[in-house]
């Protein structure tokens, strides 16, 4: 009998190329996970920038300056983050950062080699026009029987300047972006990758982007046409903005709690795989166990996570209406100028907490596991 | 107790709220407030905690090399509290978990009990334990917990691992009054067939060979093999030396491993079997037969640690005397740095011992780790024919044992 060969394919098995079990792991509920917390951290971004117009910040202000001060007033002429555009790009960019880390050896080198060529390709392609002139060098030229080798050096004729600056100038204009755009883009990066230092670095810049805030700051530094809008906004009354403030805060612990959770629950079933390898060696039924347990756990995790958001609600708007009345009803205590402020909100606060905390010393579990 | 998490949700909301007051940022006071009173309403979580016991349970308390130890545990909350329960059982450095996990986290409901398993494996005989359990009860973010450690040590011993040897070649001139399995080289009763021989007035009309008869036309009979228990001392070469190499190849894991498969073999067959390990100092296991015998043999091997530098002159001139006349020793030894093995050998021979030597290659595993220069490892290998030479003109028997052979390799060597 005549035995037949089985050759093997010359194109690599996907395998090989990506570590695809990464990104769709082996239990779909983290996979769900993953997705429900990238969601809550685009519903997070898209809200602070709706308080935090990033034409107010300090960081625009300053971009605009030094560009003008020092290369000139071609760079940055377009730079004007717009939430609308950032946020989708730059989730789109953590996520594809988070898939090249997923390419093996040669390919990850291969796939940054590639987009270090496209974009110096995209930024030269106007300006630079490559004439290699009538022969292959070196060639052989010249009449019937004279042979000559001759050098044809290539050519490089500069065609559109202007056209490559513009580019530059909008490369330079998006890479910018990233200044805003890094919060989701960490933010996606460390839920996908398992990496918390990214989740906690996108907190961080959120608070310092905020911070650097200042409401109608665009309009008294730049002209109505680049701010997008010609008189200062209507200042919200504290009660308005404190309720904003409430979802903002909701939603900042769903998206850590979230983060944290998909981080949580993916390093659980990661122990199952031994070190150095991407499938456990788990069989059906084990894999069904552990699918079990991650679900009995997520839901739990689930009710306790839901309750508590309700009850955090619950108890920042009693605060916060409790400070109302106090501020607005008549008597003394309406005198105070502070507590119909900032100061006022953060002071009730305090008072609310200190009663839990008096309540906490009397209502609390034994510790039993510590007496033994 | 606060976790590192509750900390920095706690800190970042107390950093929020008076950035906001400083920067008169309205959301991030309320975002601030909000995460803040999010923390303090998580630490009365631990309210409903449940309280947990845990218990551990073992497949056996000793392993050999490369086997299986399941361990389970059952978990039981004591009472109505519900939450998030998280156990780690500490393992040896060099166990390998082949299924499970030794960390765990369950959700527990009032008075439930639940269990887990897992099973692992160590490669390397010795002693170890496990534990103790450190466990964490949590609320379902992870803020606060109360954490405790069991001192729930389970000890057990890896064994070495025991091959089936396929002949039994070592003999002795020595026979016992009790009949055991081991064959003698003198003729008697026993099983195995030796020679013909002429019928005699006395010999056992059973032990007449009737083909023989009817073949040569005169009466013979079977003679025998004379099986016999005897006395067999193992010397086990434990010395500093005997550590080259590393992990499960070294000299010292070879002998172990030969040890404890010789020790079986021998007291399976009903023999008395001394156990001699000599390196700093010269620990005994007395001549003895049986289970329990093998089992504090290989409780002896897993507690061998390369240490001293012994030589095997004194050992042999301190343990002759205890030894029975004409029993047969059997030395593992890698006969590294030793001067004094021919003196020995010859003080041995000269009492009327035989001695046997199973020596694995140190060589080898210094190969192995590319140690050695090609002309040094050759001038070397050269010096350990030549030491083999020598013992072997003595007229004993010695195996040289190669790193990556089988037990029954060596034997077949002798």
């Amino acid at each position: 009998m005549e035995e037949n060969e089985v050759k093997e394919s010359r194109l690599p098995k996907i395998k090989d190329v990506i570590n695809y079990n990464d990104f769709f792991g082996e239990y779909p509920l983290i996979f769900a996970i993953k997705i429900i917390s990238s969601l809550s951290l685009i519903f997070v971004i898209t809200e602070f920038y709706n308080y935090h117009n990033p034409l107010d910040s300090l960081f625009t202000k300053y971009v605009k300056q030094f560009s003008e001060s020092s290369v000139g007033s071609t760079y940055f002429s377009s730079f004007k983050p717009d939430p609308n555009v950032f946020i989708l790009w730059s989730v789109v960019a953590g996520f594809i950062f988070y898939l090249f880390t997923l390419l093996r050896g040669k390919y990850k080198f291969f796939a940054l080699l590639l987009t270090i060529i496209f974009v110096g390709q995209y930024i030269s392609d106007p300006a630079l026009d490559w004439k290699l002139g009538e022969h292959i060098i070196p060639s052989k030229v010249g009449d019937e029987g004279a042979e000559k080798w001759t050098w044809k050096p290539i050519k490089i004729i500069y065609e559109d300047k202007k056209e490559s600056v513009e580019r530059i100038d909008e490369f330079t204009t998006r890479a910018a972006n990233l200044i805003f755009g890094l919060i989701p883009f960490l933010g996606i990066y460390g839920i996908w990758k398992r990496k918390s230092w990214a989740v906690i670095g996108s907190i961080a810049l959120a608070v310092i982007i905020g911070w650097t805030c200042n409401p109608n700051y665009c309009l008294e530094n730049f002209d109505a046409d680049y701010c997008g809008y010609d008189s200062k906004s209507k200042e919200n009354t504290w009660e308005e903005s404190l309720a904003g403030g409430i979802f903002v805060g909701l939603g900042f612990i769903i998206y850590i709690e979230l983060s944290y959770a998909a981080i949580k629950y993916e390093n659980y079933a990661e122990q199952f795989k031994p070190a150095g390898m991407d499938d456990s060696l788990l069989t059906d039924a084990q894999k069904k166990g552990v699918s079990k347990t991650l679900m009995t756990l997520f839901m739990s995790y689930l009710v306790n996570l839901g309750v508590m958001l309700l009850i955090t609600f619950i108890m920042a708007e009693i605060i916060i209406n409790v400070n109302d009345y106090l501020s607005t009803t008549e008597g003394i205590i309406q005198d105070s100028i502070e507590l119909q402020g900032p100061y006022g909100i953060v002071f009730t606060s305090l008072i609310f907490l200190m009663l839990l905390g008096f309540v906490r010393m009397f209502v609390g579990a034994d510790y039993e596991t510590e007496e033994s | 107790m606060w976790s590192k998490k509750a900390a920095a949700v706690a800190g970042g909301a107390l950093f929020l709220a008076l950035a906001g007051l400083i920067r008169l940022n309205y959301l991030f006071i309320s975002a601030g407030l909000v995460m803040l009173i999010f923390v303090v309403l998580s630490s009365f979580l631990d309210v409903w905690m449940p309280s947990v016991k845990i218990r551990r349970e073992t497949t056996s308390d000793n392993i050999f090399e490369n086997g299986d130890l399941s361990v389970k545990f059952i978990v039981k909350n004591r009472g109505l509290g519900i939450g998030f329960v998280e156990i780690y059982d500490q393992l040896p450095p060099q166990a390998r978990i082949t299924k499970g996990s030794n960390y765990t986290l369950l959700y527990m409901r009032p008075w439930q009990e639940v269990s887990f398993e897992y099973s692992l494996k160590l490669p390397l005989r010795g002693h170890y334990h496990l534990g103790p359990v450190k466990m964490r009860v949590k609320d379902a973010f992870d803020l606060f917990y109360n954490e405790r450690i069991e001192e729930s040590i389970h000890s057990f011993s890896v064994f070495p691992e025991i091959e089936i040897l396929e002949e039994q070649i070592i003999k002795s001139r020595a026979p016992k009054l009790l009949s055991g399995a081991m064959p003698l080289n003198v003729i008697g009763a026993g099983t195995e067939f030796y020679s013909l021989r002429e019928f005699v007035p006395g010999d056992s009309l059973r032990s007449v060979n009737w083909k023989a008869l009817a073949k040569k036309g005169k009466m013979m009979v079977n003679e025998t093999v004379r099986e016999d228990v005897m006395d067999v001392i193992l010397l086990l070469d434990a010395r500093e030396v005997s550590a080259v190499g590393g992990g499960k190849d070294t000299p010292l894991e070879m002998s172990c491993r030969a040890v404890a498969t010789y020790a079986k073999q021998l007291l399976d067959e009903r023999n008395n079997v001394a156990l001699m390990i000599y390196g700093e100092s010269i620990e005994r296991i007395d001549l003895n037969r049986g289970e329990h015998h093998l089992f504090k043999i290989l409780t002896a091997l897993s507690s061998a640690t390369p240490k001293g530098n012994l030589k095997l002159e004194i050992v042999m001139k301190d343990m002759l005397p205890y030894i029975p006349s004409g029993s047969p020793i059997i030395l593992f030894s890698s006969l590294d740095d030793d001067h004094t093995i021919s003196e020995a050998f010859t003080n041995t021979i000269s009492r009327g011992y035989t001695i046997t030597t199973i020596s694995p290659s140190s060589l080898d595993f210094e190969e192995k780790m590319k140690r050695i220069p090609v002309q040094p490892l050759l001038i070397a290998r050269i010096e350990r024919d030549n030491m083999i030479s020598e013992i072997r003109s003595f007229g004993m028997q010695v195996g040289d044992w190669k790193s990556d052979e089988a037990v029954n390799s060596a034997l077949q060597e002798v």
